[in-house]
């Protein structure tokens, strides 16, 4: 079956968003996404972009089919101060029905190449310890488990807690 | 004590470049920095920054002395990232001198960049932390942040070097 990866437009908007759910739901957090086409689409597609998207697309079966998204890569340039530009994979995905024909290969074959024409350091990003496949998936490409090896833990501060750390102190 | 906050400059990345050498050796992984005062100025000062950085100063009564020999006007530096999707604030590394800790310079910074965060519409703030890194870890709790790794299993992981440029070839 053939496919094409490019780079998403504005009127991807719809489809990031149904494919983000379907990560989303795959990782049981559907509830979780609050996420709006409005936001994909000012966050995205303004003067200064928050992210960017590489879409996979196939032909349907009959060349009067649409074309469809099947898969898609959110990803962001983030920085580290020992060593520079690095590219942020956020988030990853191939629709299930479609997995198995090496459109995820090809989008982080894609995201390395341009990793390095950017003269970034390395691609960083976040996968649950129960998610197996995934985990295989990076470390058979070369991907190093830093928390596992360096001891490094994610925290987070929820809005909340922002909000709260902005305001003056009473004490 | 006094002291102020405000953005970083081109001309911070001198002290900006030093005192990631420093917070470097406080994580024993010196042979890990790779970044000059040349990189920070053209990734963070360009047309299209690469990063952000708030900085704390005192003023020149309040030099250290003793120590090193170093005579730090400035102090503290963070780099904020702002990343998509969940619209999350995430900031790397900080830095105090050691003797201008218990000042409440920390929080300062971490108010400034809270601010930040919340007027360009972030909701959650991302971050990493050595798992041996006690006193970080303490008062970033202490400020009411989760671990995530711990609550949701999540892991942080690389690909660079050799096995990026192995995945780029066609």
């Amino acid at each position: 079956m053939e496919y094409k990866l490019r780079k998403a437009e504005p009127r991807d908007v719809s489809d990031i968003l149904r494919l983000v759910k379907e990560l989303a739901k795959y990782e049981e957090m559907e509830n979780q996404v609050t996420l709006t086409e409005k936001d994909l689409l000012e966050d995205g597609f303004g003067d200064t972009p928050f992210y960017h998207c590489i879409i996979a697309e196939i032909q349907g079966e009959s060349s009067s089919d649409d074309l469809k998204v099947v898969g898609f890569a959110m990803y962001y340039f983030t920085y580290d101060p020992w060593v520079g530009k690095q590219l942020y994979l956020e988030d990853f995905y191939v629709t299930e029905e479609y997995r198995g024909l090496g459109i995820g290969s090809d989008i982080l074959r894609h995201l390395s190449d341009l990793a390095m024409k950017t003269r970034c350091n390395g691609m960083m990003f976040v996968v649950a310890e129960n998610n197996e496949s995934s985990i295989q998936f990076y470390k058979r490409r070369g991907a190093e488990d830093l928390s596992q090896e360096e001891g490094w833990r994610l925290y987070r501060f929820g809005k909340d807690s922002l909000v709260k750390m902005a305001s003056p102190s009473e004490e | 004590m006094d002291f102020s906050i405000r953005a970083a400059n081109v001309e911070d990345c001198k002290d900006i470049a030093r005192m990631i050498t420093e917070l470097a050796e406080y994580e024993k992984v010196t042979d890990q920095v790779k970044i000059t005062q040349r990189d920070l100025e053209q990734d963070g000062f360009s047309k299209n920054p690469f990063f952000h950085g708030i900085i704390a100063e005192v003023p020149e009564q309040h030099k250290s002395k003793e120590g090193d020999g170093k005579t730090p006007t400035r102090y503290s530096t963070r780099q904020m990232q702002v990343f998509g999707c969940e619209t999350a604030v995430a900031s790397d590394k900080k830095w105090l001198y050691l003797c201008f800790l218990g000042k409440g310079i920390g929080k300062a910074l971490m108010s400034k960049v809270a601010q930040l965060g919340l007027a360009a519409g972030c909701h959650q703030l991302n971050f990493t932390v050595l798992d041996w890194n006690k006193s970080s870890v303490d008062f970033y709790l202490h400020q009411g942040c989760t671990d995530v790794t711990t609550d949701m299993g999540y892991h942080y992981m690389s690909c660079k070097g050799e096995a990026m440029e192995h995945l780029a070839q066609p």
